[in-house]
Protein backbone atom coordinates (compact mmCIF):
# COMPACT_ATOMS: atom_id res chain seq x y z
CA UNK A 1 0.00 0.00 0.00
CA UNK A 2 3.23 2.26 1.06
CA UNK A 3 4.90 1.64 -2.18
CA UNK A 4 1.52 1.80 -4.36
CA UNK A 5 1.22 5.74 -2.64
CA UNK A 6 4.29 6.78 -3.25
CA UNK A 7 4.02 5.26 -7.20
CA UNK A 8 0.59 7.37 -6.95
CA UNK A 9 2.70 10.29 -5.84
CA UNK A 10 5.27 10.30 -7.84
CA UNK A 11 3.11 10.18 -11.23
CA UNK A 12 0.95 13.18 -9.97
CA UNK A 13 4.01 15.64 -9.24
CA UNK A 14 5.61 14.58 -12.40
CA UNK A 15 2.37 15.80 -14.24
CA UNK A 16 2.33 18.86 -12.10
CA UNK A 17 5.54 19.72 -13.16
CA UNK A 18 5.11 18.71 -16.60
CA UNK A 19 1.50 20.13 -16.64
CA UNK A 20 2.02 23.72 -18.28
CA UNK A 21 4.50 22.64 -20.89
CA UNK A 22 2.87 19.25 -21.57
CA UNK A 23 -0.93 21.24 -22.67
CA UNK A 24 0.82 24.13 -24.77
CA UNK A 25 2.86 21.06 -26.30
CA UNK A 26 -0.29 18.98 -26.99
CA UNK A 27 -2.48 22.54 -27.90
CA UNK A 28 0.17 23.96 -29.93
CA UNK A 29 2.68 21.35 -31.64
CA UNK A 30 0.63 18.02 -31.73
CA UNK A 31 -2.74 18.54 -32.82
CA UNK A 32 -2.30 20.52 -35.38
CA UNK A 33 -0.44 18.13 -37.20
CA UNK A 34 -4.13 16.24 -37.12
CA UNK A 35 -6.25 19.66 -36.87
CA UNK A 36 -4.09 19.98 -40.54
CA UNK A 37 -5.48 17.21 -42.02
CA UNK A 38 -8.64 18.28 -40.86
CA UNK A 39 -8.68 21.86 -42.30
CA UNK A 40 -6.75 20.88 -45.47
CA UNK A 41 -10.18 18.71 -46.50
CA UNK A 42 -12.34 21.80 -46.29
CA UNK A 43 -12.88 24.85 -48.21
CA UNK A 44 -13.43 28.85 -46.41
CA UNK A 45 -17.14 29.40 -47.31
CA UNK A 46 -16.49 33.13 -48.36
CA UNK A 47 -19.65 34.19 -47.03
CA UNK A 48 -19.16 33.68 -43.43
CA UNK A 49 -17.79 36.53 -41.58
CA UNK A 50 -13.55 36.82 -40.26
CA UNK A 51 -14.15 35.90 -36.58
CA UNK A 52 -15.92 32.10 -37.35
CA UNK A 53 -13.89 31.66 -40.90
CA UNK A 54 -12.48 28.05 -39.33
CA UNK A 55 -16.10 27.26 -38.04
CA UNK A 56 -17.79 27.77 -41.17
CA UNK A 57 -15.42 25.84 -43.53
CA UNK A 58 -17.18 23.63 -46.11
CA UNK A 59 -15.92 19.76 -46.65
CA UNK A 60 -14.66 19.32 -49.45
CA UNK A 61 -12.95 15.53 -49.27
CA UNK A 62 -9.66 15.66 -50.85
CA UNK A 63 -10.37 18.08 -53.61
CA UNK A 64 -7.69 20.51 -52.59
CA UNK A 65 -5.41 17.59 -52.81
CA UNK A 66 -6.30 16.90 -56.56
CA UNK A 67 -6.38 20.59 -56.93
CA UNK A 68 -2.89 20.71 -56.14
CA UNK A 69 -1.62 18.03 -58.40
CA UNK A 70 -1.98 20.10 -61.53
CA UNK A 71 -1.23 23.05 -59.76
CA UNK A 72 2.29 24.35 -61.71
CA UNK A 73 2.82 26.87 -59.50
CA UNK A 74 2.99 23.64 -56.39
CA UNK A 75 5.44 22.10 -58.25
CA UNK A 76 7.36 24.96 -59.75
CA UNK A 77 7.61 26.41 -56.00
CA UNK A 78 9.37 22.46 -54.93
CA UNK A 79 11.71 22.96 -57.67
CA UNK A 80 12.85 26.42 -56.44
CA UNK A 81 12.98 25.20 -52.91
CA UNK A 82 15.33 22.02 -54.34
CA UNK A 83 17.59 25.08 -55.95
CA UNK A 84 17.49 26.43 -53.19
CA UNK A 85 18.99 23.65 -51.16
CA UNK A 86 21.57 22.70 -53.51
CA UNK A 87 22.99 26.09 -53.23
CA UNK A 88 23.17 26.99 -49.49
CA UNK A 89 23.62 23.87 -48.63
CA UNK A 90 27.11 22.84 -49.73
CA UNK A 91 28.42 26.17 -50.44
CA UNK A 92 27.49 26.73 -46.59
CA UNK A 93 29.48 23.34 -45.23
CA UNK A 94 32.30 24.48 -47.72
CA UNK A 95 32.34 27.84 -45.78
CA UNK A 96 31.65 26.63 -42.59
CA UNK A 97 34.47 24.49 -42.69
CA UNK A 98 37.17 26.91 -44.57
CA UNK A 99 36.57 29.33 -41.75
CA UNK A 100 37.32 26.49 -38.77
CA UNK A 101 40.38 25.51 -40.66
CA UNK A 102 41.83 29.20 -40.59
CA UNK A 103 40.90 29.46 -36.73
CA UNK A 104 42.12 26.32 -35.55
CA UNK A 105 45.16 27.70 -36.00
CA UNK A 106 47.45 29.72 -33.10
CA UNK A 107 47.21 33.21 -33.80
CA UNK A 108 46.73 36.31 -32.42
CA UNK A 109 42.96 37.30 -32.12
CA UNK A 110 41.54 33.87 -32.82
CA UNK A 111 39.00 34.64 -30.68
CA UNK A 112 37.76 37.91 -31.55
CA UNK A 113 37.78 36.44 -35.35
CA UNK A 114 35.23 33.60 -33.93
CA UNK A 115 32.87 36.20 -33.04
CA UNK A 116 33.11 38.04 -35.58
CA UNK A 117 32.02 35.49 -37.96
CA UNK A 118 29.37 33.39 -35.18
CA UNK A 119 28.06 37.24 -34.99
CA UNK A 120 25.67 37.52 -38.37
CA UNK A 121 24.04 33.98 -37.51
CA UNK A 122 21.93 35.45 -34.69
CA UNK A 123 20.86 38.83 -36.20
CA UNK A 124 17.29 38.61 -37.65
CA UNK A 125 17.12 37.26 -41.46
CA UNK A 126 14.47 40.34 -42.26
CA UNK A 127 16.75 43.05 -41.43
CA UNK A 128 20.10 41.04 -43.37
CA UNK A 129 17.39 40.40 -46.19
CA UNK A 130 16.64 44.33 -46.41
CA UNK A 131 20.14 45.18 -46.21
CA UNK A 132 20.92 43.06 -48.82
CA UNK A 133 18.39 44.35 -50.80
CA UNK A 134 20.28 48.01 -50.03
CA UNK A 135 23.23 46.26 -51.11
CA UNK A 136 22.04 44.55 -54.59
CA UNK A 137 19.38 47.01 -56.07
CA UNK A 138 19.94 48.66 -59.37
CA UNK A 139 22.02 51.49 -60.58
CA UNK A 140 22.68 52.78 -56.51
CA UNK A 141 23.33 49.72 -54.95
CA UNK A 142 26.79 49.13 -53.88
CA UNK A 143 27.23 45.82 -55.47
CA UNK A 144 26.61 46.40 -58.69
CA UNK A 145 28.77 50.18 -58.45
CA UNK A 146 31.54 47.90 -57.77
CA UNK A 147 31.02 45.48 -60.38
CA UNK A 148 29.71 47.88 -62.78
CA UNK A 149 33.77 49.78 -62.04
CA UNK A 150 35.17 46.55 -62.61
CA UNK A 151 33.49 46.67 -66.28
CA UNK A 152 30.65 44.25 -65.16
CA UNK A 153 27.68 46.07 -66.27
CA UNK A 154 25.06 43.07 -65.89
CA UNK A 155 23.69 44.54 -62.81
CA UNK A 156 23.44 48.10 -63.19
CA UNK A 157 20.22 48.32 -64.70
CA UNK A 158 17.84 45.47 -63.05
CA UNK A 159 20.47 44.97 -59.75
CA UNK A 160 20.74 41.51 -58.71
CA UNK A 161 17.42 40.43 -57.29
CA UNK A 162 15.27 41.24 -60.69
CA UNK A 163 17.13 39.64 -62.75
CA UNK A 164 15.47 36.16 -62.44
CA UNK A 165 19.47 34.04 -63.08
CA UNK A 166 20.91 35.54 -59.90
CA UNK A 167 17.84 36.50 -58.24
CA UNK A 168 17.76 33.29 -56.21
CA UNK A 169 21.90 32.88 -56.39
CA UNK A 170 21.76 36.65 -54.52
CA UNK A 171 19.60 35.27 -51.55
CA UNK A 172 21.56 32.27 -51.28
CA UNK A 173 24.90 34.11 -51.35
CA UNK A 174 23.30 37.10 -48.03
CA UNK A 175 21.58 34.17 -46.52
CA UNK A 176 24.82 31.70 -46.79
CA UNK A 177 27.20 34.80 -45.39
CA UNK A 178 24.63 34.85 -42.55
CA UNK A 179 24.62 31.49 -41.21
CA UNK A 180 28.25 30.01 -42.23
CA UNK A 181 29.26 30.84 -38.75
CA UNK A 182 27.37 28.65 -37.50
CA UNK A 183 28.75 25.71 -39.13
CA UNK A 184 32.23 27.32 -38.38
CA UNK A 185 31.48 26.98 -34.55
CA UNK A 186 30.48 23.19 -35.06
CA UNK A 187 33.27 22.32 -37.14
CA UNK A 188 35.59 23.83 -34.88
CA UNK A 189 34.05 22.14 -31.68
CA UNK A 190 34.29 18.69 -33.91
CA UNK A 191 38.17 19.52 -35.32
CA UNK A 192 39.60 20.51 -31.89
CA UNK A 193 38.19 16.90 -30.57
CA UNK A 194 40.05 15.23 -33.18
CA UNK A 195 43.38 13.92 -30.51
CA UNK A 196 46.87 16.01 -31.70
CA UNK A 197 48.62 12.89 -31.84
CA UNK A 198 46.61 11.88 -35.27
CA UNK A 199 48.26 14.42 -36.85
CA UNK A 200 51.56 13.45 -35.24
CA UNK A 201 51.34 10.37 -36.51
CA UNK A 202 50.56 11.54 -40.17
CA UNK A 203 53.28 14.29 -39.96
CA UNK A 204 55.72 11.23 -38.90
CA UNK A 205 54.38 9.39 -42.04
CA UNK A 206 55.47 12.01 -44.28
CA UNK A 207 51.43 13.58 -45.08
CA UNK A 208 51.28 16.85 -46.40
CA UNK A 209 48.59 19.31 -45.17
CA UNK A 210 46.03 18.48 -47.83
CA UNK A 211 46.51 14.92 -47.43
CA UNK A 212 45.85 15.42 -43.98
CA UNK A 213 42.27 17.73 -44.54
CA UNK A 214 41.30 14.86 -46.65
CA UNK A 215 41.81 11.58 -44.99
CA UNK A 216 41.79 12.85 -41.11
CA UNK A 217 40.29 16.03 -40.96
CA UNK A 218 37.25 15.35 -43.54
CA UNK A 219 35.94 11.50 -42.23
CA UNK A 220 36.17 12.80 -38.71
CA UNK A 221 33.77 15.78 -38.78
CA UNK A 222 31.49 13.79 -41.06
CA UNK A 223 28.62 13.52 -38.92
CA UNK A 224 28.76 17.62 -38.54
CA UNK A 225 28.74 17.47 -42.32
CA UNK A 226 25.49 15.33 -41.94
CA UNK A 227 23.53 17.30 -39.33
CA UNK A 228 24.57 20.62 -41.38
CA UNK A 229 22.90 19.13 -44.55
CA UNK A 230 19.81 17.63 -42.63
CA UNK A 231 19.26 21.44 -40.55
CA UNK A 232 20.28 22.70 -44.66
CA UNK A 233 17.13 20.63 -45.78
CA UNK A 234 14.57 22.21 -42.98
CA UNK A 235 15.85 25.16 -43.10
CA UNK A 236 15.08 25.47 -47.11
CA UNK A 237 11.43 24.05 -46.78
CA UNK A 238 11.08 26.71 -43.92
CA UNK A 239 12.62 29.36 -46.12
CA UNK A 240 10.09 32.48 -46.20
CA UNK A 241 11.54 35.75 -44.45
CA UNK A 242 14.35 35.91 -46.73
CA UNK A 243 12.18 36.15 -50.07
CA UNK A 244 9.59 38.08 -47.88
CA UNK A 245 12.33 40.43 -47.33
CA UNK A 246 14.22 40.31 -50.68
CA UNK A 247 11.74 39.43 -53.96
CA UNK A 248 8.35 38.73 -52.98
CA UNK A 249 8.87 35.44 -54.90
CA UNK A 250 9.90 37.54 -58.61
CA UNK A 251 10.72 38.35 -60.77
CA UNK A 252 7.88 36.61 -62.13
CA UNK A 253 9.22 36.10 -65.49
CA UNK A 254 9.49 32.21 -65.75
CA UNK A 255 7.49 29.51 -68.32
CA UNK A 256 6.64 26.27 -66.13
CA UNK A 257 4.01 23.62 -67.06
CA UNK A 258 2.06 26.97 -68.98
CA UNK A 259 2.31 29.16 -66.61
CA UNK A 260 4.66 32.49 -65.77
CA UNK A 261 6.17 31.33 -62.48
CA UNK A 262 8.39 33.45 -59.66
CA UNK A 263 12.23 33.13 -60.18
CA UNK A 264 12.26 32.89 -56.11
CA UNK A 265 8.96 31.65 -55.21
CA UNK A 266 10.21 28.85 -52.83
CA UNK A 267 7.23 26.35 -50.89
CA UNK A 268 7.18 28.25 -47.92
CA UNK A 269 7.00 31.51 -49.77
CA UNK A 270 3.99 29.99 -51.97
CA UNK A 271 2.65 28.99 -48.34
CA UNK A 272 2.54 31.68 -47.11
CA UNK A 273 0.45 33.82 -50.19
CA UNK A 274 -2.19 30.84 -50.27
CA UNK A 275 -2.62 31.57 -46.43
CA UNK A 276 -2.37 35.85 -47.23
CA UNK A 277 -5.58 35.61 -49.83
CA UNK A 278 -6.97 33.30 -47.08
CA UNK A 279 -7.16 30.07 -48.86
CA UNK A 280 -6.45 28.21 -45.91
CA UNK A 281 -7.63 24.63 -46.71
CA UNK A 282 -5.61 24.58 -49.71
CA UNK A 283 -2.35 26.00 -47.48
CA UNK A 284 -3.30 23.32 -45.27
CA UNK A 285 -3.16 21.27 -48.03
CA UNK A 286 -0.12 22.23 -49.43
CA UNK A 287 1.94 22.24 -45.82
CA UNK A 288 0.56 18.09 -45.60
CA UNK A 289 2.27 17.94 -48.74
CA UNK A 290 5.25 19.51 -47.69
CA UNK A 291 5.66 17.57 -44.23
CA UNK A 292 5.14 14.49 -46.24
CA UNK A 293 8.30 15.56 -48.25
CA UNK A 294 10.15 16.00 -45.10
CA UNK A 295 9.66 12.71 -43.50
CA UNK A 296 10.51 11.02 -46.47
CA UNK A 297 14.12 13.22 -46.75
CA UNK A 298 14.27 12.41 -42.93
CA UNK A 299 13.76 9.01 -43.39
CA UNK A 300 16.33 8.47 -45.97
CA UNK A 301 18.74 10.33 -44.09
CA UNK A 302 18.66 8.41 -41.00
CA UNK A 303 19.05 5.49 -43.42
CA UNK A 304 22.49 6.85 -44.92
CA UNK A 305 23.45 7.30 -41.75
CA UNK A 306 23.06 3.97 -40.52
CA UNK A 307 24.74 2.81 -43.53
CA UNK A 308 27.72 4.88 -43.35
CA UNK A 309 28.20 3.63 -39.18
CA UNK B 1 66.35 27.44 -38.84
CA UNK B 2 65.89 30.97 -40.46
CA UNK B 3 64.09 30.19 -43.15
CA UNK B 4 61.70 28.10 -41.20
CA UNK B 5 60.89 30.77 -39.05
CA UNK B 6 60.65 33.48 -41.61
CA UNK B 7 58.24 30.98 -43.40
CA UNK B 8 56.25 30.49 -40.14
CA UNK B 9 55.79 34.44 -40.30
CA UNK B 10 54.79 34.88 -43.84
CA UNK B 11 52.23 31.95 -43.33
CA UNK B 12 51.11 33.81 -39.79
CA UNK B 13 50.73 36.68 -41.91
CA UNK B 14 48.81 35.37 -44.89
CA UNK B 15 46.14 33.85 -42.72
CA UNK B 16 45.17 36.91 -40.31
CA UNK B 17 44.89 38.58 -44.02
CA UNK B 18 42.55 35.89 -45.18
CA UNK B 19 40.94 36.51 -41.74
CA UNK B 20 40.77 40.19 -42.02
CA UNK B 21 39.22 40.30 -45.43
CA UNK B 22 36.41 37.32 -44.38
CA UNK B 23 35.22 39.37 -41.36
CA UNK B 24 35.14 42.66 -43.30
CA UNK B 25 32.81 40.51 -45.93
CA UNK B 26 30.75 39.01 -43.21
CA UNK B 27 30.53 41.95 -41.16
CA UNK B 28 29.96 44.43 -44.50
CA UNK B 29 26.04 44.14 -44.27
CA UNK B 30 26.13 45.31 -40.50
CA UNK B 31 28.60 48.43 -40.99
CA UNK B 32 26.27 49.11 -44.38
CA UNK B 33 23.46 49.33 -42.05
CA UNK B 34 25.06 51.67 -39.56
CA UNK B 35 26.46 54.00 -42.28
CA UNK B 36 23.59 54.70 -44.35
CA UNK B 37 21.65 54.91 -41.13
CA UNK B 38 24.09 58.18 -40.39
CA UNK B 39 23.71 59.93 -43.57
CA UNK B 40 21.31 62.55 -44.36
CA UNK B 41 18.31 61.36 -46.08
CA UNK B 42 18.44 61.28 -49.63
CA UNK B 43 22.10 60.38 -49.70
CA UNK B 44 21.12 56.82 -48.96
CA UNK B 45 22.30 55.76 -52.20
CA UNK B 46 25.75 58.02 -52.59
CA UNK B 47 28.74 57.14 -51.89
CA UNK B 48 29.65 60.09 -50.47
CA UNK B 49 30.52 61.04 -46.67
CA UNK B 50 27.25 63.77 -46.09
CA UNK B 51 26.01 62.86 -42.67
CA UNK B 52 23.05 63.57 -41.11
CA UNK B 53 22.90 66.53 -38.28
CA UNK B 54 22.97 66.05 -35.92
CA UNK B 55 24.08 62.48 -36.71
CA UNK B 56 21.18 60.22 -34.76
CA UNK B 57 18.80 62.26 -36.40
CA UNK B 58 17.33 59.18 -38.52
CA UNK B 59 17.16 57.16 -35.34
CA UNK B 60 15.36 59.99 -33.61
CA UNK B 61 13.23 60.24 -36.59
CA UNK B 62 12.36 57.16 -36.81
CA UNK B 63 11.73 56.43 -32.95
CA UNK B 64 8.99 59.67 -33.02
CA UNK B 65 7.70 58.60 -36.02
CA UNK B 66 4.02 58.97 -35.39
CA UNK B 67 2.42 56.27 -38.17
CA UNK B 68 5.06 54.04 -37.31
CA UNK B 69 6.25 54.77 -33.94
CA UNK B 70 8.68 52.51 -33.07
CA UNK B 71 9.59 53.40 -29.93
CA UNK B 72 6.67 51.36 -29.22
CA UNK B 73 7.41 48.46 -31.69
CA UNK B 74 10.35 48.32 -29.56
CA UNK B 75 8.92 47.93 -26.16
CA UNK B 76 6.45 45.67 -27.29
CA UNK B 77 9.06 43.41 -28.96
CA UNK B 78 11.10 43.43 -25.66
CA UNK B 79 7.91 42.38 -23.12
CA UNK B 80 7.21 39.69 -25.96
CA UNK B 81 10.29 37.99 -26.01
CA UNK B 82 11.15 38.70 -22.34
CA UNK B 83 8.54 37.12 -21.28
CA UNK B 84 8.19 34.37 -23.72
CA UNK B 85 11.74 33.89 -22.66
CA UNK B 86 10.99 33.50 -19.28
CA UNK B 87 7.50 31.09 -19.86
CA UNK B 88 9.78 29.03 -21.55
CA UNK B 89 12.77 29.35 -19.51
CA UNK B 90 10.54 27.87 -16.24
CA UNK B 91 8.42 25.36 -18.43
CA UNK B 92 11.03 23.97 -20.08
CA UNK B 93 13.03 23.14 -16.77
CA UNK B 94 9.82 22.13 -14.50
CA UNK B 95 9.40 19.68 -17.63
CA UNK B 96 12.68 18.28 -17.80
CA UNK B 97 13.38 17.67 -13.93
CA UNK B 98 10.46 15.18 -14.33
CA UNK B 99 11.88 13.82 -17.17
CA UNK B 100 15.03 13.80 -15.86
CA UNK B 101 14.34 12.31 -12.06
CA UNK B 102 11.01 10.80 -12.29
CA UNK B 103 9.07 7.68 -13.29
CA UNK B 104 5.42 8.04 -14.38
CA UNK B 105 2.97 6.61 -16.55
CA UNK B 106 3.22 7.17 -20.51
CA UNK B 107 6.87 9.14 -20.12
CA UNK B 108 8.51 7.24 -23.23
CA UNK B 109 5.30 7.72 -25.16
CA UNK B 110 5.42 11.65 -24.67
CA UNK B 111 9.06 11.62 -25.17
CA UNK B 112 9.11 10.13 -28.45
CA UNK B 113 5.55 12.79 -29.18
CA UNK B 114 7.93 15.54 -28.26
CA UNK B 115 11.13 13.98 -30.07
CA UNK B 116 9.15 13.77 -33.64
CA UNK B 117 8.10 17.06 -33.94
CA UNK B 118 11.64 18.42 -33.69
CA UNK B 119 12.28 17.98 -37.22
CA UNK B 120 9.10 18.99 -38.60
CA UNK B 121 10.15 22.99 -40.26
CA UNK B 122 7.88 25.51 -38.41
CA UNK B 123 6.23 26.43 -41.56
CA UNK B 124 4.31 23.76 -41.70
CA UNK B 125 2.50 24.56 -38.08
CA UNK B 126 1.70 27.95 -39.43
CA UNK B 127 -2.24 27.41 -40.40
CA UNK B 128 -3.58 24.95 -37.71
CA UNK B 129 -1.54 26.97 -35.33
CA UNK B 130 -3.45 30.07 -36.76
CA UNK B 131 -6.67 28.67 -36.73
CA UNK B 132 -6.60 27.50 -32.91
CA UNK B 133 -5.40 31.22 -32.37
CA UNK B 134 -8.13 32.48 -34.12
CA UNK B 135 -10.58 30.48 -32.47
CA UNK B 136 -9.30 31.49 -29.13
CA UNK B 137 -9.43 34.92 -29.89
CA UNK B 138 -6.05 35.24 -29.39
CA UNK B 139 -5.60 37.59 -32.74
CA UNK B 140 -3.95 40.62 -31.96
CA UNK B 141 -2.87 40.23 -28.32
CA UNK B 142 0.68 39.09 -26.35
CA UNK B 143 -0.71 35.68 -25.41
CA UNK B 144 -0.97 35.06 -29.29
CA UNK B 145 2.49 36.06 -30.31
CA UNK B 146 4.12 34.24 -27.08
CA UNK B 147 2.28 31.22 -26.14
CA UNK B 148 2.02 29.08 -28.93
CA UNK B 149 5.60 29.04 -29.23
CA UNK B 150 6.56 28.47 -25.24
CA UNK B 151 6.75 24.22 -25.51
CA UNK B 152 10.34 24.69 -26.80
CA UNK B 153 10.98 21.16 -27.28
CA UNK B 154 14.58 21.71 -28.03
CA UNK B 155 15.07 23.60 -24.87
CA UNK B 156 13.70 20.75 -22.34
CA UNK B 157 16.23 18.24 -24.08
CA UNK B 158 19.03 20.28 -23.64
CA UNK B 159 17.78 20.71 -19.83
CA UNK B 160 17.17 17.11 -19.30
CA UNK B 161 20.19 16.13 -20.38
CA UNK B 162 21.97 18.27 -18.18
CA UNK B 163 19.98 17.32 -15.17
CA UNK B 164 20.33 13.65 -15.61
CA UNK B 165 23.99 14.96 -14.13
CA UNK B 166 22.78 16.03 -10.84
CA UNK B 167 23.07 13.21 -8.42
CA UNK B 168 20.05 11.48 -7.05
CA UNK B 169 21.95 11.38 -3.63
CA UNK B 170 21.56 15.14 -2.93
CA UNK B 171 17.89 15.34 -3.94
CA UNK B 172 17.08 12.36 -1.64
CA UNK B 173 18.62 13.95 1.42
CA UNK B 174 17.41 16.76 0.73
CA UNK B 175 13.89 14.64 0.61
CA UNK B 176 14.87 13.11 4.27
CA UNK B 177 15.52 16.65 5.44
CA UNK B 178 11.34 16.89 4.85
CA UNK B 179 11.88 19.73 1.66
CA UNK B 180 8.81 19.37 -0.65
CA UNK B 181 8.81 18.84 -4.45
CA UNK B 182 8.48 22.67 -5.35
CA UNK B 183 11.21 23.19 -2.66
CA UNK B 184 13.94 20.92 -4.58
CA UNK B 185 13.22 21.99 -7.80
CA UNK B 186 13.95 25.83 -6.32
CA UNK B 187 16.85 25.39 -4.11
CA UNK B 188 18.63 22.43 -6.04
CA UNK B 189 17.40 21.89 -9.06
CA UNK B 190 17.23 25.00 -11.00
CA UNK B 191 20.93 27.12 -9.18
CA UNK B 192 22.52 23.65 -10.71
CA UNK B 193 20.96 24.10 -13.84
CA UNK B 194 21.24 27.77 -13.77
CA UNK B 195 23.94 27.83 -17.09
CA UNK B 196 21.57 25.47 -19.09
CA UNK B 197 18.73 27.48 -17.81
CA UNK B 198 20.51 30.92 -19.02
CA UNK B 199 21.18 29.16 -22.48
CA UNK B 200 17.67 28.16 -22.80
CA UNK B 201 16.17 31.81 -22.26
CA UNK B 202 18.64 33.37 -24.58
CA UNK B 203 18.11 31.39 -27.28
CA UNK B 204 14.00 31.95 -26.69
CA UNK B 205 14.55 35.55 -26.25
CA UNK B 206 16.39 35.71 -29.36
CA UNK B 207 13.96 33.54 -31.29
CA UNK B 208 10.90 35.69 -30.11
CA UNK B 209 12.77 39.20 -30.87
CA UNK B 210 13.37 37.69 -34.62
CA UNK B 211 9.71 35.41 -35.27
CA UNK B 212 8.61 37.57 -37.55
CA UNK B 213 6.52 35.10 -39.77
CA UNK B 214 4.37 34.35 -36.44
CA UNK B 215 3.76 38.24 -35.45
CA UNK B 216 3.23 38.91 -39.15
CA UNK B 217 0.19 35.92 -38.69
CA UNK B 218 -0.95 37.01 -35.17
CA UNK B 219 -1.81 40.61 -35.86
CA UNK B 220 -3.67 42.40 -38.08
CA UNK B 221 -1.56 45.68 -39.28
CA UNK B 222 -3.92 47.92 -37.02
CA UNK B 223 -3.09 46.10 -34.09
CA UNK B 224 -1.78 47.76 -31.05
CA UNK B 225 0.68 45.29 -30.70
CA UNK B 226 3.24 45.29 -33.27
CA UNK B 227 6.48 44.17 -32.96
CA UNK B 228 9.72 45.48 -34.73
CA UNK B 229 10.12 42.85 -37.03
CA UNK B 230 6.31 43.51 -38.46
CA UNK B 231 6.73 47.26 -37.88
CA UNK B 232 9.59 47.51 -39.76
CA UNK B 233 7.94 45.63 -42.74
CA UNK B 234 4.86 47.59 -42.83
CA UNK B 235 7.25 50.76 -42.76
CA UNK B 236 9.53 49.44 -45.91
CA UNK B 237 5.96 49.48 -47.36
CA UNK B 238 5.18 52.81 -47.16
CA UNK B 239 8.43 54.13 -47.71
CA UNK B 240 10.50 51.92 -49.39
CA UNK B 241 12.74 54.41 -50.76
CA UNK B 242 13.55 55.98 -47.76
CA UNK B 243 17.09 54.19 -47.18
CA UNK B 244 18.71 56.11 -44.67
CA UNK B 245 15.28 56.04 -42.16
CA UNK B 246 14.58 51.98 -42.90
CA UNK B 247 18.51 50.96 -42.00
CA UNK B 248 17.42 53.68 -38.85
CA UNK B 249 14.83 51.43 -38.04
CA UNK B 250 16.70 48.36 -38.64
CA UNK B 251 19.14 49.32 -36.51
CA UNK B 252 16.77 48.85 -33.29
CA UNK B 253 15.92 45.83 -34.37
CA UNK B 254 20.09 44.56 -34.62
CA UNK B 255 21.89 46.16 -32.16
CA UNK B 256 20.45 45.15 -28.81
CA UNK B 257 20.76 41.48 -30.34
CA UNK B 258 24.18 42.52 -31.21
CA UNK B 259 24.82 43.50 -27.78
CA UNK B 260 23.56 40.78 -25.95
CA UNK B 261 25.35 38.85 -28.21
CA UNK B 262 29.02 40.26 -27.23
CA UNK B 263 27.81 39.68 -23.31
CA UNK B 264 26.41 36.44 -23.67
CA UNK B 265 28.28 34.77 -26.48
CA UNK B 266 29.02 31.64 -24.22
CA UNK B 267 25.95 30.60 -23.93
CA UNK B 268 24.78 31.04 -27.31
CA UNK B 269 27.83 29.20 -28.68
CA UNK B 270 27.12 26.44 -25.94
CA UNK B 271 23.34 26.21 -26.59
CA UNK B 272 23.71 26.09 -30.35
CA UNK B 273 26.54 23.40 -30.84
CA UNK B 274 25.00 21.10 -27.72
CA UNK B 275 22.18 19.83 -30.43
CA UNK B 276 25.07 18.91 -32.76
CA UNK B 277 28.00 17.41 -30.93
CA UNK B 278 25.78 14.87 -29.43
CA UNK B 279 25.77 12.29 -31.76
Amino acid sequence: MAIKNKILRENITSYIFLGPFLIIFLVFLAYPIFYSLIISMHKVSWSTDLYKVFSDMKFVWFRNYVRLFDDSRFWWSLIVTAYYAVLTIPLSVFLGLLLAILLNNKLPGVSFFRSAYFLPSVLDVLVVGIIWSLIYSPHFGILPKILNSLGIKTFTETGVLANSRTALPGVALAMVLRGAGFGMILFLAAIQNIPVSVYEAADIDGANPWQKLIYITIPLVKPIIFFLVIMGTIASLNAFTEIYAMTQGGPYVVEFMGGIQGATRVSGYYLFEKWDTMQYGYAAAVSYVLLFITLVISLVNAKIMRNKK
Amino acid sequence: MDVKKARERLRGILLITALIIGAVIMLFPFFWMIFVALKEPGHGFKLDFVFAKPLWNNFVAVWKNTAFPFSKFFRNSLFVATSGAFLTALFCSMGAYVFAKKNFVLKEVIFWMMLSTLMIPGMMFMVPQFAIVTKLGWINTYRGMIIPHVANVFGLFLLRQHMETIPDSLLNSAQIDGASEWQIYKNIIVPLSMPVITTVFLLTFLFQWTNFLWQLVVNTPDSMKLTLPVGLALFRGQYSTEWTLLMAASAFSIIPIAVLFIFAQRFFIEGLTAGAVKE
